[in-house]
């Protein structure tokens, strides 16, 4: 483990970046979590395959980074705790700026690989079945889809902001994936090993690491196009009736709001379309307007 | 001749609550229509407090109006109920959000229902406070590219305007949204600063006089009394910021003159109190912005520098 960076702090120890990494040679990929201190399936993930790559024999050098926002761990917020600013809205960063810039640049720096990932969880509230998110066409595409992870959601390019982190190693001529799964401020094992998984296939279709990984499988291929958004359109208590990954018919019952003292039902909610539960409110206090369920259409 | 209070959007609750976000709508004449809106961000009481007391006086002589001043004076409610920059629960900050989307969560559809309330305005102002670390100069902030705003804060009785390129951010805030747009800031972050309300508020009657949606008779104070400020652009605004981490003791306030070799404040070691970085102007000039919160980091900004021949 070596530190990359370190930033003095006021009253305790410093903020110290630190990077695993594992081979020799050209920086083939670099894996970064935990750019949101409350997001924590991406730790797990990559101190996974972590296990591995220290007795795996490798291709090139792997660069893992597992918990970038260390400060927003301790402190339980999703941002970085001091100014309340997002690190991932600092890139492309700044090593004479503020503290969220000195970072971001810190890291733009220590991950200079042919291919970067960034790991995250659903937000708080959502909790997303594992997916890469990857532009509509280019080599991504390809990349994303080795990794066999149960979604690949082809996107417009809304990641593509050069404040943010893929953005930023995008707009530097590297290949950048967005990893999202399950949700944040929890610990969701199933959801951190199959991101670890997927980061094995993908290690293997690159060429970097020889064994042959466990088989994933894909169920979603998509673009938003054929992703069913529902939405509350009243504030109340969600009760969902489906979990991520379930398989749904139109009609299906997905959840009902509900009132909050006495539980009557305010609006239930059903699928539009058969596919599959890729997105699931699992915070139950729910205002109008907000997302409840994504459903996707699933490959034959 | 109208003096009205609307809601622009009510919010439901979870609970079967609901919260408004309000307008004042003061209408005379067929003339120019100008919008003031505070309370974007919760933590921003001052610019609350200048939009009720702008309200207040044109409430007494809104039949004598030339045009029309909608006042928007809390656009944030339940983060203001809490002091709390952020919308509550969604924890967005609403001036990331426009402009906003119709079918979006609250913060999303307050900020696109504000958007389409001002569509075909002549001119925006926002008032707002400082930050809550810091102590901010009554200022103006305009676009660099927005002359003719920048020649009207003139009037907005501060003591700088500050025209400035955009940030990375900016295309996310409201001031993107209308061309021209003033920004009023000044006072300390989250508190009522004695006398800043009072000087932004004459301020913005002041442009209302300029943009003869008001006359110079009605106004409550001389014209004479308002400040003269300077315009000054980014090469002229130096962020300055520690080398060092700890408590950041300043030794300057808002607007104070500087020498380049004046003390801003010192950097203590926060356990032992010991010094580890003393803090200089850059520049000669005066002190735009002091940070009053002291726990700092290397990098943290904890001062706003103006240069530039100020009397």
């Amino acid at each position: 483990m070596a530190e990359v960076f370190r930033l003095d702090a006021p009253y305790r120890g410093s903020y110290r970046l630190e990077r695993l990494s594992f081979g020799s040679g050209p920086a083939r990929v670099a894996v970064v979590a935990g750019l949101h201190g409350n997001e924590l399936n991406g730790v797990h993930a990559l101190n996974l395959v972590a296990r591995t790559l220290r007795v795996a024999r490798l291709n090139g050098t792997v660069h893992l980074l597992p918990m970038v926002n260390t400060f927003g761990l301790e402190h339980g917020t999703k941002r970085w705790p001091f100014g309340d600013r997002d690190i991932n809205q600092a890139f492309p960063g700044d090593p004479d700026g503020s503290p969220v810039a000195r970072i971001a640049h810190a890291l733009l720096a220590a991950t200079d690989a042919e291919v970067c990932l960034d790991i995250h969880s659903g937000s708080a509230v959502l909790r997303e079945l594992s997916q890469v998110r990857v532009p509509l066409s280019g080599r991504e595409v390809e990349l994303g889809r080795s990794m066999d992870l149960p979604v690949v959601w082809r996107r417009h390019g809304d990641l593509l902001e050069a404040t943010g982190l893929v953005g930023a190693w995008r707009q530097s001529g590297r290949s950048a994936l967005h990893i999202v799964g399950g949700r944040g401020a929890t610990l969701d094992l199933g959801s951190a090993r199959t991101m670890a998984n997927g980061i094995f296939r993908l290690l293997h279709h690159l060429g970097v690491l020889s064994v042959q990984p466990d088989a994933g499988k894909t169920v979603v291929d998509t673009t938003k196009a054929r992703v069913s958004y529902h939405y509350s359109s009243v504030g109340g208590f969600w009760v969902p009736e489906v979990r991520v990954g379930d398989r749904v018919a139109p009609g299906h019952l997905l959840g009902s709001v509900t009132e909050v003292v006495g539980g009557d039902d305010l609006e239930t909610v059903r699928a539009e379309r058969s596919g599959v539960v890729v997105t699931l409110r699992s915070y139950p206090v729910v205002h109008a307007r907000e997302l409840l369920v994504r459903v996707a259409d699933a490959l034959p | 001749m109208t003096a009205r209070h609307e809601v622009l959007c009510s919010i439901g609750l979870p609970t079967g609550d609901a919260v408004d976000v309000v307008r004042r709508r003061f209408q005379g004449g067929s003339g120019p229509r100008v919008a003031v809106v505070a309370g974007i961000r919760g933590d921003t009481p001052e610019g609350v407090r200048v939009a009720h007391q702008v309200a207040s006086f044109l409430a007494g002589v809104h039949d004598q109006l030339a045009g029309t001043v909608d006042v928007y004076p809390c656009v944030n409610p339940l983060a203001a109920h809490r002091g709390a920059r952020h919308w509550p629960f969604f924890d967005q900050d609403l001036n990331r959000r426009f402009p906003g989307r119709p079918n979006g969560h609250a913060p999303d559809h307050v900020a696109w229902a504000l958007v389409q309330d001002l569509a075909g305005i002549d001119q925006l102002i926002e008032v707002r406070g400082a930050h809550p670390a810091f102590s901010e100069v009554p200022q103006a902030q305009v676009r660099a590219t927005d002359s003719r705003a920048a020649e009207l804060a003139r009037h907005g009785n501060v003591q700088v305007v500050w025209t400035r390129h955009p940030g990375p951010a900016a295309p996310s805030t409201l001031a993107w949204q209308f061309p021209e747009t003033i920004v009023l800031e000044g006072g300390t972050g989250n508190r009522l600063s004695t006398g800043v309300g009072r000087n932004l508020a004459h301020g913005v009657l002041n442009m209302l006089a300029e943009l003869e949606v008001l006359t110079n008779e009605l106004l409550p104070f001389h014209w004479a009394g308002m400040t003269r400020p300077p315009a000054v652009g980014d090469t002229e605004v130096h962020r300055v910021r520690s080398g060092a981490g700890g408590l950041f003791l300043p030794e300057v306030g808002v607007w104070d003159e500087l020498e380049p070799s004046t003390l801003l404040g010192t950097v203590v070691d926060p356990i032992t109190g010991a010094c580890v970085e003393r803090i200089v102007s850059p520049s000669t000039g005066r002190v735009m912005a002091v940070r009053e919160q002291p726990v700092i980091f290397p990098g943290t900004m904890v001062a706003r520098v103006v240069e530039a021949a100020l009397g």
